[in-house]
């Protein structure tokens, strides 16, 4: 017996390997949305460093800049576009509101609101198997990210949702164009309202328009607020073509809102905003 | 102990290069794999059996940075490592052309593995993959080979 298992030892432990991976990968079927504690585990301890090394760049690029280029127009620069970044996507959102919006009330309480919730954080990772998966941000559960907060680009468009793994300074977000992503949208002109899904290739999908239903190219999708995770009336994307086949629901490609290009830094809308409403009361 | 050193070190370094490179570019991060470079490395100088454990240990890391089904990427590079350390011990690979052919013909195998295991998991995912992927091999050996034959260079002129 101890013969044979040294005769077989390499194959024993390829065997056990494969195994291992078969047992982990068979785990994740019932474990379906629910967070898988081995992969925590190892995002957990790699992603400070990722967060390190981004950062160590960061600064030595920032160091870099300071010195050789005037430093205090610069930093007034960095400051003024933070600012204004922040205060575009107030208006963004405020411009929605107060088209919906009835009532001065409202109007308040939906700007105290919204001003309190923002969080900029920087992209610091991208998924590498597919770039229209997911990406990884620098703010986490110390930051008060939980899972499904909702996140923004520059311009106010919607990007994706927070999703487990959570590390304390990092965290995992969604993108609209992953294929298992799904918001509930409506189309700004002919309030038709479908889900959207990611197509894994930089587009999405509405789905579950049927061929009755009045929808036209160029037409922008907001969210619907249905799917109790994202709020109402924000920008996703732009419908690019239409077609009708023989199938029960019309196939509708959409262009996300959001620039690939453009995703050095997102907004995260802490808080459960399942509460607000961004069409007022 | 040495052995562990280095290996945890070629690890880290990929890690490092991944990080990096996606930071640059998001594309880029898509055409090159650090991580099976390392494999490939670790299991040619070290055999089929640390081919296999250092392929399931980057497999994960790597899986565990992309939203993908947990533990795919594992099992591709634990098979390519220990395949890897295996023909290495039959076959010279060190000459470039030789050497850039095996890396190409090896990371080929993992995106097929890959591929193979998403379609078994579930169709829907083999429609996501992105012709960047498909260059993979071609790049990441071009690199590969090239980094192994300075590698090489450099440890004979040390010598």
């Amino acid at each position: 017996m101890r013969l044979f298992l040294k005769e077989k030892k390499k194959a024993i432990i390829l065997f056990t390997l494969i195994f291992f991976h078969l047992i982990l990968i068979s785990l994740q079927v019932p474990l379906g949305d629910k967070e898988n504690y081995f992969e925590r585990t190892i995002f957990s301890v790699f992603s400070p460093v990722q967060h390190g090394v981004i950062y160590f760049f960061q600064k030595v690029g920032d160091i870099w800049n300071d010195y050789f280029y005037l430093w205090e127009v610069q930093k007034m620069n960095k400051e003024m576009k933070e600012e204004m970044f922040l205060l575009r996507q107030e208006n963004s959102q405020l411009r929605r509101a107060l088209q919906r919006l009835k009532a001065e009330r409202n109007v308040q309480n939906f700007i105290s609101n919204l001003h309190e919730s923002f969080l900029v954080t920087r992209v610091i990772g991208i998924d590498a198997r597919n770039i229209y998966k997911s990406i990884i941000i620098a703010k986490g559960s110390l930051d008060g990210l939980k899972k499904n907060m909702v996140v923004l680009d520059k311009q106010g468009h919607l990007i994706g949702r927070i999703i487990d793994p959570i590390s304390l300074k990092e965290a995992k977000v969604q993108l609209i164009t992953d294929i298992d992503s799904g918001v509930s949208v409506v189309s700004q002109e002919s309030r038709a309202g479908g889900v959207l899904t990611g197509d894994g290739k930089g587009n999405c999908m509405l789905k579950y328009i049927y061929p009755t239903q009045k929808v036209s190219k160029g037409e922008k999708l907001l969210t619907s607020g249905l799917d109790h995770i994202f709020p109402t009336a924000i920008e996703v994307g732009k419908i690019v073509s239409i077609q009708t086949g023989a199938s029960l629901f019309k196939r509708i490609k959409v262009k996300p809102s959001f620039e690939f290009s453009d995703l050095d830094m997102v907004v995260i809308i802490p808080g459960d905003l399942r509460g607000i409403s961004f069409e007022g009361e | 102990m040495r052995n562990f050193v280095e290996i945890g070190l070629g690890i880290i370094i990929a890690f490092l290069l991944y990080t990096i490179i996606g930071k640059i570019s998001f594309s880029l991060s898509q055409l090159l794999n650090f991580f099976t470079l390392a494999v490939i490395y670790f299991a040619v100088a070290k055999g089929e059996l640390y081919g296999a454990c250092i392929g399931t240990v980057s497999g994960l890391i790597q899986d565990s940075f992309s939203l993908g089904v947990f533990g795919v990427s594992g099992l591709s590079k634990t098979l390519i490592g220990f395949l890897a350390g295996l023909v290495a011990q039959k076959i010279n690979i060190l000459p470039l052309m030789r050497n850039f052919l095996f890396i190409f013909v090896l990371i080929s195998g993992e995106t097929a593995v890959s591929i193979f295991l998403y379609y078994f998991i579930s169709a829907e995912y083999v429609s996501e993959i992105t012709p960047f992927i498909l260059f993979q091999p071609l790049c990441t050996a071009v690199l590969g080979s090239a980094i192994f034959f300075l590698l090489r260079k450099f440890k004979v002129l040390s010598s």
